[in-house]
């Protein structure tokens, strides 16, 4: 391993791939990824794979436009002899109550300001998009034919080949185990495979961002909380679109394999970095989904899995480049959906680090908004 | 064929039935799987993979593998050498992944 690098990246999953990409295509020299299991291992690897464009909040209506626009040319853009497999059949959100088809009503207006092609359906069209859907439990939907779902590996490893090509050096598997800092200044990352000494780092952690931040003594009101997933078999293609829940508390989408997708979130979830699986997510997810999407209860589940959230105060990223330590950035709590800022969190963290003049107006994700008490909520996550 | 003497075991075989293969009777006894039927009448061809659509056939027979999923009175994806024939069952070559409403 390298003893000093002008830029050192801790995590290799698409939020540290994207970022050493994009530093590498402004032709920053000298970075070292490091990453403690393998490339996509931990939270990018473990996700629902779903990219859309219907938030609450312009911001993130702004981030995710850009990221779907990126995603849609990254094949291309990244020069991938692969396919990141983005499959743009929508999302359907689905709402029980009347309250929340007042929230989609007032989402879409914020979507609209930004340019993203999402609008109301009745029950009617919504059983038109997606044939098996109950509707007698829901009140109406919204949807954006833009949305969709793409690999995560596969979009991860289209970056980190990029990144490599551009000359950016990945160290696999690599575990940091300190940060040295000296009078208020990065020094050294020290890792399980030797020291590197640099005066850069970016903190790219997901599940394990916290204990990064404190090797570096930054503190972050961040925790990880384990989220589930289960896959069924596969059977040929009945549904389009990716259908979310955010009152019923639910997403499934039906995989180009054939396989349906789903998840779930719980508050009661362990937040100790375990990945392991439940009976309970087991019971609830199924009973949630057969309720809403009749013909699924015909599927044998396959497998069950589980990823880390890594949880904000307002469920919102935190790209940060510290006052506490100089030298320490952060492109942290995503809160899950990391995945589907990659690209966004490149380009955000390659300008905040390179000095440049911002083309993506992140200002709102500093760190700082806990203490002014200027929290950006969003009301739309599972 | 069908083992009748078996020097351990013994075979209390049930009342015999008609399961149909494609539209053709193929005779069967009760407490037997659909496969082990299908088997005894010869039929070694069960199903195609997916990709490249080679013949599947009678493998785990303790329905692990997936090599013998076929449609049964319209249901796909039926493990068929764990499942036991009913009397007038029609069993279908699947295509494909299989399509459920």
């Amino acid at each position: 391993m390298r003893k000093t690098a002008d830029i050192v990246i801790i995590g290799g999953g698409i939020s540290g791939c994207s970022t050493a990409y994009h530093l590498a295509k402004k032709g920053q020299k000298n970075i070292v990824v490091l990453e403690k299991r393998f490339i996509c291992g931990g939270s990018t690897g473990a996700c629902g794979a779903g990219v859309r464009m219907q938030w609450g909040t312009k911001m993130n209506c702004a981030f995710s436009k850009y990221s779907i626009e990126y995603y849609e040319h990254a094949n291309e853009t990244l020069g991938y002899e692969g396919d990141i497999e983005f499959k743009q059949s929508g999302y359907l959100l689905i709402a029980d109550t009347d309250r929340e088809i007042e929230q989609f009503k007032k989402n879409i207006v914020v979507q609209h300001e930004v340019g993203i092609p999402s609008r109301m359906v009745d029950l009617d069209e919504a059983k038109r998009i997606v044939p098996h859907l109950n509707t007698s439990v829901l009140k109406g939907a919204a949807y954006c034919e833009k949305d969709g779902f793409l690999n995560p590996f596969h979009t991860t490893d289209a970056f980190y080949r990029a990144a490599k090509r551009l000359g950016v050096e990945f160290e696999v598997p690599c575990t940091v185990t300190d940060i040295i800092v000296e009078n208020g200044r990065v020094k050294a990352v020290v890792t399980d495979r030797g020291t590197v000494e640099t005066d850069c780092v970016i903190n790219c952690a997901g599940g394990f961002s916290k204990e990064i931040s404190e090797m570096a003594g930054v503190d972050v009101p961040v925790y990880k909380e384990r989220h589930q997933i289960l896959v069924t078999e596969p059977v040929e293609p009945m549904q389009g679109p990716m259908v979310m829940s955010f009152g019923l508390n639910l997403y499934v989408q039906q995989s180009p394999h054939g396989s349906f997708i789903m998840g779930r979130s719980d508050s009661h979830e362990p937040r100790d970095g375990r990945v392991t699986s439940s009976w309970k997510f087991l019971e609830e997810m199924s009973k949630t989904i057969v309720n809403v999407l009749p013909p699924i209860a015909k599927l044998r589940i396959v497998r069950q899995w589980a990823g880390l959230y890594n949880m904000t105060p307002d469920r919102q990223p935190i790209y940060e480049k510290s006052d506490v330590v100089d030298g320490f950035y952060m492109a942290i709590g995503f809160s899950g959906h990391g995945f589907m800022f990659g690209p966004v969190t490149g380009a955000v963290m390659s300008e905040m680090v390179l000095g440049e003049t911002p083309t993506i107006d992140a200002s709102n994700l500093s760190l700082k908004r806990f203490e002014r008490g200027e929290m950006v909520f969003e009301p739309s996550v599972v | 064929m069908r083992i009748d003497n078996h020097p351990i075991l013994t075979f209390d075989r049930g009342e015999k039935v008609t399961i149909y293969y494609n539209g053709d009777p193929i005779p069967a006894y009760r407490g037997e799987t659909i496969a082990a039927a299908l088997h005894a009448a010869g039929i070694r061809v069960l199903g195609h993979s997916i990709e490249l659509h080679r013949p599947r056939g009678f493998y785990c027979a303790i329905g692990n593998c997936s090599s013998c999923m076929m449609v049964v009175n319209g249901v796909p994806n039926v493990k068929t050498c764990i499942t036991e024939v009913e009397d007038g069952m029609r069993v279908e070559l699947q295509e494909g992944k299989g399509v459920i409403k």
